[in-house]
């Protein structure tokens, strides 16, 4: 079963955005020597807190990076924005490194499908598990368009590992974050960040209001992943939550992470059929 | 005057990735249009490859909140869609269904709440 680093992984993200959120028009080096292995689809909240340092007009720069680990954040392009060339060798087992806009949601769908979907490297999963798959990382996005409130836009990520059949794709934004949500929807104020985090993913629960329903995107992402038995994590102010096979793991961060991010780790082995029968099909839905 | 229409919901995107909410509201206005002036509407799904809850909740969610159940379903027909995407719509509008009908009473919780 894939698997993805830990809590303690969003705990140093969270934790260089407090070391650095009094900064204002500084430089601010991010040291990098005690990193030997960087999953590079953390790339995506990684890059939303260096925005979020850069945009108080600091001059942002990661230092003492060892060879691999330089190599996985140049080849997907993410040094790139901090002062690297473009690394020109292809982008191989990753999926590069974007921010978007929340008006961007054409263009990401065109990022998905040219970086992701029609890429050789990536593996050759069944039409329905590629179809949930596509969808599922658009649900995300979405969500962070509809929800999110964000003005510093939407940030992403992926990386493969073709040995281990592994896909991983995390969305970052810098907004308002899940528990904020929650808590307006439901005027509980003192819910936890985690427990808020597992209302917005359980039965139709949603934060939407007005003319335009909701409350589908993530109860589909977390039934998807289940039976891909994957895994997804959703870090969000001071909520982490986990949910992989059996119930999810809620647990809250010693830090607050400044937005939300969520990262899917799909199993691209998959043989479970997404074909619905059509029998079921045939009645009048509306 | 034709009192059923076609439309196709890949010609009105512009894109067979329709995932986007401001390009369900594309297909919500012209569905709106139609089902106002009592006009049954063919809905193509032709060459759509990728759908997302949040643009079908724009473009057919929102309609049970304008329109009778009753008035969708008489009006309303999907064409040409994939039996996994008709799943997807069917959990929209049952979702839109529950919405529209507790909206009213959750709006209240939360002015009660919030003392107004």
């Amino acid at each position: 079963m894939p698997t993805m680093g830990g809590m303690q992984d969003c705990e140093a993200l969270a934790q260089i955005y407090h070391e650095t959120i009094d900064s204002k028009f500084d430089d601010v080096e991010i040291d990098m020597g005690n990193v030997n292995w960087f999953d590079a689809d953390l790339c995506a909240p990684f890059g939303a807190i260096l925005y979020s340092i850069s945009q108080q007009l600091n001059n942002v720069q990661l230092v003492n990076l060892i060879p691999h680990v330089r190599n996985a954040l140049a080849r997907n392009g993410f040094l790139s924005y901090y002062g690297s060339e473009w690394f020109t060798y292809g982008f191989g087992t990753t999926i590069e490194y974007k921010r978007f806009d929340v008006k961007d949601d054409r263009y990401f769908a065109e990022y998905i499908q040219d970086k992701l979907m029609r890429r050789t490297e990536i593996p050759n999963m069944s039409d329905g598990l590629r179809k949930k798959f596509q969808e599922s990382i658009f649900e995300i996005f979405n969500n962070a368009v509809i929800h999110s409130g964000t003005k510093h836009g939407i940030f992403s990520c992926g990386q493969y590992f073709p040995k281990r059949q592994w896909l991983n794709f995390t969305i970052a934004d810098l907004g308002v974050g899940i528990p904020w949500n929650v808590r307006q929807f439901q005027g509980l104020h003192d819910l936890a960040a985690a427990e808020a985090i597992d209302w917005a993913t359980s039965d139709n629960n949603t934060t939407k209001r007005g003319s335009v329903p909701g409350g589908l995107g993530l109860k589909l992402l977390r039934e998807f992943i289940n039976k891909n038995e994957g895994e997804i994590q959703i870090v969000s102010d001071l909520g982490y939550w986990e949910c992989s096979s059996g119930p999810p793991k809620l647990a809250a961060m010693e830090r607050r992470f400044p937005g939300t991010f969520v990262r899917i780790c799909i199993n691209t082995g998959d043989t479970n059929s997404y074909a619905l029968d059509s029998e079921r099909s045939n009645s009048n839905i509306l | 005057m034709k009192t059923m229409f076609e439309l196709s919901v890949y010609e009105i995107v512009g894109s067979s990735l329709c995932v986007a909410a401001s390009d369900g509201q594309k297909v919500y206005e012209r569905l709106k249009a139609g089902l106002n002036e009592d006009k049954s509407v063919s809905l193509s799904f032709r060459n759509v490859c990728a759908l997302t809850s949040a643009f079908l909740n724009t473009a057919i969610g929102q309609l049970y909140g304008e329109f009778t159940e009753e008035k969708v379903r008489t009006l309303l027909a999907l064409e040409e869609i994939d039996a996994d995407d008709r799943e997807l719509v069917r959990r929209v509008v049952e979702t839109a269904k529950l919405y529209f009908k507790d909206k009213n009473y959750v709006n209240r919780v939360i002015d009660e709440e919030r003392g107004v």
